[in-house]
């Protein structure tokens, strides 16, 4: 039933942003912000915040992942998950997706690594990820792409969990963006 | 007689030359192949995949995963002492998108006399698949692969002491495509 859904979302948003494991798009400045205003410019969207995606009753950001071998662990460190979602608008790229990468690029890769970047023009799908150190661990800033939503997650990892993710760098970004916006309970 | 500034100007090019050919042979001696001339792909290109994992990185594997698990054993002794991967891979609508002469400037570093082309290689893929391995002495610096077929590039590049063993080794992981290459076996002789 969609109100108990909402409200089940709503709650579960509720007690991840009280614990400390999500946090809107807050402080400015940042490259997280950087990502989520170059893809509004380019994409002339909005980005919406997380207590209105709860009243619209998307699922739970959360940071349980599963890695390697289906065991559930976290990826992020608990209160270092920042994700802006665009839903249901217009990310047509008209033949411009080179121009949308290289704006990206230049404005993150003073301060972060290009780990993996697809592109399919075609589909008009593209994943970024980003990685930097920060102090003993990384940070990893995925953003993701598609032709009706996209979303930008940045998060703090642990040095092992990185390694792992690395295995497999291709479906790095969805486990992170997944896990990141799935509900622990679905 | 030469004035003084004439023979500091010659001084100055001298050790400008100096440093330009220094700077030149330390890149081309590091095994890392130059890709970003092959970016004005990606326009023409229906899907593009970049993988960058540096030495850094290489090093956070080859570290933290686990000398128990056998699984991760295995990655890491695969990886041990790499120095990156590196993968930059076109796939295209139709046939004649990219044409021999786009990837000219992948295949003039290839030339360089410190890469040599390792004949014993198949792939059990259409197309063509090249293998490089770049040496100084007996050390191996690293390893270039420029696999094309009409419709798709890729070029994966291996940096540190690298064979073919390790490079099939690695295939499918740590963003390096299934090249189905396979090691020629000597035939056996005849009686």
């Amino acid at each position: 039933m969609p109100t108990k859904r909402f409200a089940s979302t709503g709650l579960v948003l509720l007690l991840a942003m009280l614990s400390g494991v999500v946090s809107p798009v807050r402080a400015k400045g940042d490259d997280f912000n950087t990502a989520v205003r170059i893809i509004e410019q380019f994409y002339h969207v909005r980005h919406k915040s997380l207590p209105w995606m709860a009243r619209a009753g998307m699922k739970a950001a959360t940071t349980a992942a599963r890695i390697s071998g289906g065991q559930r662990k976290r990826i992020a460190e608990a209160g270092s998950v920042k994700i802006a979602f665009f839903e249901d608008q217009d990310f047509s790229s008209r033949g411009r997706i080179g121009i949308f990468k290289s704006s990206m690029n230049g404005a993150l890769m003073t301060s972060w690594s290009p780990l993996v970047q697809t592109l399919s023009s075609k589909d008009e799908e593209q994943t970024y990820i980003y990685v930097r150190e920060a102090n003993e661990k990384f940070q990893v800033l995925v953003v993701t792409i598609e032709r009706r939503e996209a979303v930008v997650v940045q998060a703090t990892v642990n040095p092992r969990t990185l390694a792992l993710l690395m295995q497999n760098p291709d479906e790095m970004g969805r486990e992170i963006t997944n896990d990141a916006t799935t509900n622990d309970n679905d | 007689m030469k004035s003084l500034s004439q023979k500091s100007l010659r001084l100055g090019l001298l050790a400008v030359l100096v440093m330009l050919g220094v700077t030149a042979s330390t890149k081309a001696q590091t095994g890392r192949i130059e890709m970003g001339q092959l970016d004005f792909l990606a326009a023409k290109a229906s899907q593009t995949v970049d993988v960058n994992i540096d030495e850094r990185l290489m090093q956070l594997t080859a570290r933290f995963l686990s000398t128990r698990d056998p699984d991760e054993a295995k990655v890491r002794e695969i990886v041990n002492g790499l120095k990156g991967i590196y993968v930059k891979s076109f796939e295209f609508e139709h046939e004649g998108d990219y044409s021999p002469a786009d990837i000219e400037s992948i295949r003039s570093q290839l030339r360089n006399p410190a890469w040599s082309r390792i004949v014993n290689v198949n792939s059990k893929k259409d197309g063509s698949v090249e293998v490089y391995l770049m040496t100084t002495g007996a050390r191996v610096d690293g390893l270039a692969v420029l696999a094309t077929d009409p419709k798709e590039l890729t070029i994966v590049n291996i940096i540190g002491p690298v064979d073919l063993e390790k490079l099939t080794q690695l295939e499918g992981q740590f963003g390096v495509p299934d090249l189905g290459i396979e090691q020629s076996k000597p035939k056996p002789k005849k009686d």
